[in-house]
């Protein structure tokens, strides 16, 4: 198969018709679960996705290594090229990668406020034209609200799409409301766009949209992660 | 002699700016531990005049202090003093250094305080994860602010620097210093600061000494819970300080500081003292080694002496008996009388005479175990050897030996230059497997080869100042690459037949690109159309035509080669004709294989403050590089990106310019990679002028 009718056929169409359209620029989306759930790997996926798309695609950690997130980023480029036996699969490899710069913090020790300068002087000096950024591992809880904002703010002004992992904790009796909202996220709603519980139901995970732009709803997405390879997949 | 209790031994660093007193230190040190019985100023005799180096120092005096390692006796406990390179380069020596050491001591001048050098050879140790103290020297001088260097530790270098004395008075009334853990002001009185002389806490310093022993307690029971319990039950004693100061040192959470002045003897013992206690003994540092057997997967070494010998010559040394080679050991023991395993030589050889480096004599010793610092005399080895048991095949360091990416011509200016240059070009060569030497036939120029421009500087600058070899350097070259990107088909007749014996060969295959490896012959040729014994001819004209390529001249790579069909002739065929019909068969086809020029990439990585990223990134930019990722924690940051050598040239200045020289970089080659349209056409348009030129000549 080649590049292209791969991008058409790709899961993540199916995705973003869900949610109308997708996350469009200056909107943010989060991907919320329980730990070790799948989280990362479908953040990667969805900017493996972008990748093939020629876009260009920060990956913010604060959670794990560089290394760790490379190696994710290979797993998921060839579990998709192999499903779909990619044409070129090393060519196409090596030119959608330089495409994607990794940045790594440590929570405690940087503010957001850093975080934002950090991304714009990739952005601006280093002549990087992102699309999408991703922020994995980041901890969101209730006094997350100005982050939010800050990055909201910068989204807008440089027309960037922006994901979210939301890692929620197990022992915390009840995770989410009525509504399917993650109880930590409840007060930050507003500043969401798109939100997607990643939930155990039988023997697969679910992707499962909770916040569809001005909707609030609670909708399966008729898309579930294949429990082999982790990618987003049609049920 | 039997080996002594390792975990008293110390492996030690002592890493200082320029004229933060290191060796007026070294030389305090060596005093107080007996190894010398005075004390002579390192400052000339007017006493204002520019410090003596140690060379000098060491020649006036017939002692030792720059050798590579010297041993002294500390309160019982044996500490190897290894020397640290004073230039701060990315080389392997500096590599090996720094694996020999379990601790260092930072030496900071109390009035410059952290200095750029400071903070590049701060950096590498953090790099290797080496426990460091720092010692604030100098405090009698003008302007002397302990306080402030501190600060600076944390600033600049990212150090939790905890001090654990304060001054006795600062500049001219420098005094002594206040014990935070004893609470006790110490006095080094006497002449030469001999006698230690504990009293009370001067009273005006109580309240500043309670404060910043708050402060110390508070940082240091972070990293113990038992220190932290007794601190809510008020029941801290000087163990549980020590025991506590001591894991989070070697676990690098903190940095103890102290201080003191070296030249006017205060504060020396202090530190000898807190080397002692704080630094790690060899059995708290991990070491591992590469097991060959096992494509080099890492190995734990154990520090054990009955385990087989694991041991690393790390620095080579002319001295007037012959060549000394300095060996660590990290695991098993070395005796004299015992065979070794030269891992990289793979020749065996025998322990004849071995010692110990003390700073006024030698010592022989019988054996050597884990943990410690020995020299070998007369063996036949380079610096970064790893030698073993017989059997074990473990290795310090990889044996993968890179290619060489990047090449410059370099021409002494006068005979003895000439005579020089060969000397240092021997040594280097030995002690640096990246760094090679050949001269050029078409010029009969000497050419240098190297991993990066910077590397290849570091050796000019040493031959200039380590073996007086003045030397003029041409332009530095990369080494580039051709290889083809389809494949493609060959039919060539070699035909020589006038006059004389004639020459026939006829070769047909194809030509192919080769994913991994540089070139790959396969013979397809079927009912004899070439003899057999002409195929090596082939196989070795091809190869041949290869070694220059047809667009810039330089090797072609990653190309397979078929040969399935051809013609002899009975009288006119010989190796000779089939050889240069295979030779002119791939020059003949190349262009076909629709050929492109490869350049070096470098993984470059580039470390500083973070408020210089912006510049940074823009520099990186420029250079046609590709930013692959960036860590940022607290003030600092570092970026990885992946760089055309070509684009490097002259990146330290423009680096250091950019970033007021708080930014450093390294780079090693990665991989090789096509170059971009625009430039291959510049390339070729290069090469082809060039050829013009020796045409014309």
């Amino acid at each position: 198969m080649v590049k292209s009718e791969l991008i058409k056929r790709s899961p993540l169409r199916i995705f973003e018709k869900s949610i109308h359209g997708g996350v469009d620029k200056g909107q943010i989306g989060v991907l919320a679960s329980k730990k070790g759930v799948g989280k990362t790997a479908c953040l990667t996926h969805i900017a493996v996705d972008k990748l093939f798309q020629d876009r260009h695609v920060i990956h913010v950690s604060f959670a794990t290594s560089v290394e760790h997130i490379i190696n994710w980023y290979e797993d998921i480029f060839k579990e998709i090229a192999k499903k779909r036996n990619l044409e070129n699969a090393v060519e196409v490899h090596d030119e959608i990668i330089k495409n994607r710069v990794i940045m790594n913090f440590n929570q405690d020790r940087v503010s957001m406020d850093q975080v934002i300068k950090s991304l714009e002087a990739l952005i601006n000096d280093g002549n990087f034209p992102a699309d999408a950024v991703i922020f994995d591992g980041y901890n969101i809880s209730d006094e997350s609200k100005s982050d939010l904002e800050t990055i909201k703010e910068f989204a807008q002004r440089l027309k960037l799409e922006i994901w979210f992992s939301l890692s929620l904790q197990e022992k915390e009796k009840q995770l989410f409301n009525e509504k399917d909202i993650p109880i930590v996220l409840e007060k930050l709603i507003d500043n969401v766009d798109v939100l997607i519980n990643l939930r155990h139901s039988g023997d697969y995970v679910h992707l499962q949209v909770a916040k569809d732009h001005e909707l609030i709803e609670n909708r399966e997405m008729a898309l579930r992660l294949d429990p082999k390879t982790l990618l987003i997949a049609e049920e | 002699m039997s080996i002594p209790d390792i975990t008293k031994l110390r492996n030690i660093g002592i890493s200082a700016h320029i004229d933060s007193g290191k060796t007026t230190l070294t030389e305090r040190i060596l005093y107080y531990s007996k190894r010398i019985h005075a004390i002579h100023e390192v400052r000339g005799k007017d006493g204002v005049g520019a410090t003596m180096d140690s060379m000098e120092l060491e020649k006036e005096r017939g002692i030792t202090i720059a050798s590579a390692a010297t041993n002294v006796r500390w309160k019982d406990h044996p500490i190897n003093i290894i020397d640290t390179p004073g230039h701060v380069d990315f080389t392997i020596e500096v590599e090996r250094a720094l694996r020999v050491l379990d601790g260092a001591v930072l030496v900071l001048c109390s009035v410059g305080g952290v200095q750029s050098q400071s903070i590049t050879v701060d950096r590498q140790m953090k790099r290797y994860k080496v426990p460091r103290l720092a010692f604030v020297n100098k405090c009698d001088r003008a302007g002397a602010n302990p306080f402030r260097v501190r600060d600076q530790l944390e600033e600049k270098l990212g150090h939790n620097a905890v001090l654990m004395q304060i001054p006795i008075g600062l500049e001219d009334k420098h005094e002594g210093v206040v014990d935070l853990v004893k609470m006790k002001a110490i006095y080094f009185e006497g002449p030469s600061g001999d006698d230690i002389v504990e009293r009370d806490i001067p009273a005006e310093l109580v309240d500043e000494a309670n404060e910043k022993r708050e402060i110390m307690l508070d940082a240091v029971s972070m990293y113990s819970d038992e220190l932290m319990e007794a601190m809510m039950e008020e029941k801290v004693t000087e163990e549980l300080i020590h025991q506590a100061v001591r894991k989070a040192t070697i676990s690098q959470d903190i940095t103890p500081v102290y201080m003191g002045s070296a030249y006017k003897n205060k504060g020396v013992q202090s530190l000898m003292d807190a080397i002692i206690a704080y630094l790690p003994n060899p059995l708290e540092i991990s070491n591992e080694a590469l097991d060959m057997e096992n494509n080099e997967a890492p190995v734990k070494l154990i520090a054990d002496e009955e385990k087989p010998t694991v041991a690393l010559a790390f620095k080579l040394e002319d001295g007037q008996y012959g060549q000394l080679t300095y060996i660590r050991i990290y695991q098993g023991k070395v005796k004299k009388g015992d065979e070794l395993f030269n891992i990289r030589s793979k020749k065996r050889f025998k322990v004849g005479r071995l010692i110990k480096m003390h700073a006024d004599h030698m010592e022989d010793i019988n054996d050597a175990g884990p943990g410690e610092i020995a020299a070998l005399f007369g063996i036949d080895c380079a610096s970064g050897d790893t030698f073993t048991s017989y059997g074990l095949n473990y290795t310090m360091t990889s044996m993968y030996i890179p290619n060489p990416v990047i090449s410059l011509a370099v021409t002494p200016k006068d005979k003895k230059s000439s005579d020089n240059m060969s000397k240092a070009l021997n040594r280097f060569t030995k002690e640096d497997p990246t760094f090679q030497t050949y001269v050029d036939p078409e010029s009969n120029e000497t050419i240098i080869r190297g991993m990066g421009e910077l590397h290849l500087d570091v050796y000019i600058e040493r031959m200039k100042r380590e073996y007086k070899a003045e030397v003029e350097t041409g332009m530095p070259q990369v080494a580039y690459r051709e290889t083809i990107s389809i494949p493609a088909d060959y039919d060539y007749t070699h035909k020589k037949q006038t006059g004389g014996s004639g020459q026939y060969g006829r070769v047909v295959g194809r030509i192919e690109p080769l994913e991994e490896g540089d070139y790959e012959f396969s013979n397809e040729v079927k009912g004899g159309v070439i003899p057999t014994e002409y195929i090596p001819a082939c196989d070795a004209g091809f190869k041949r035509a290869m070694e220059k390529g047809g667009l810039i001249g330089f090797p072609v790579v990653g190309v397979k080669v078929v040969l399935n069909d051809g013609q002899f002739h009975a009288v006119d065929s010989s190796e000779m004709a089939f050889q240069t019909a295979a030779f002119s068969a791939m020059r003949d086809v190349y262009n076909k294989a629709k050929p492109v020029i490869l350049e070096p990439i470098m993984k470059v990585a580039v470390e500083g403050p973070t408020e210089f990223q912006g510049n940074i990134f823009g520099s990186l930019n420029q250079r046609r590089g590709i930013i692959v990722s960036t860590v940022e924690e607290g003030v600092f940051f570092n970026v990885e990106a992946e760089v055309p050598l070509s684009e490097m040239f002259g990146y330290s200045t423009i680096l250091r310019s950019l970033t007021q020289g708080k930014a450093e970089f390294t780079m090693e080659f990665l991989k090789y990679a096509k170059v971009p349209q625009s430039i291959s056409e510049e390339l070729i348009k290069e090469y082809e002028e060039k050829r013009k030129q020796e045409a014309r000549k």
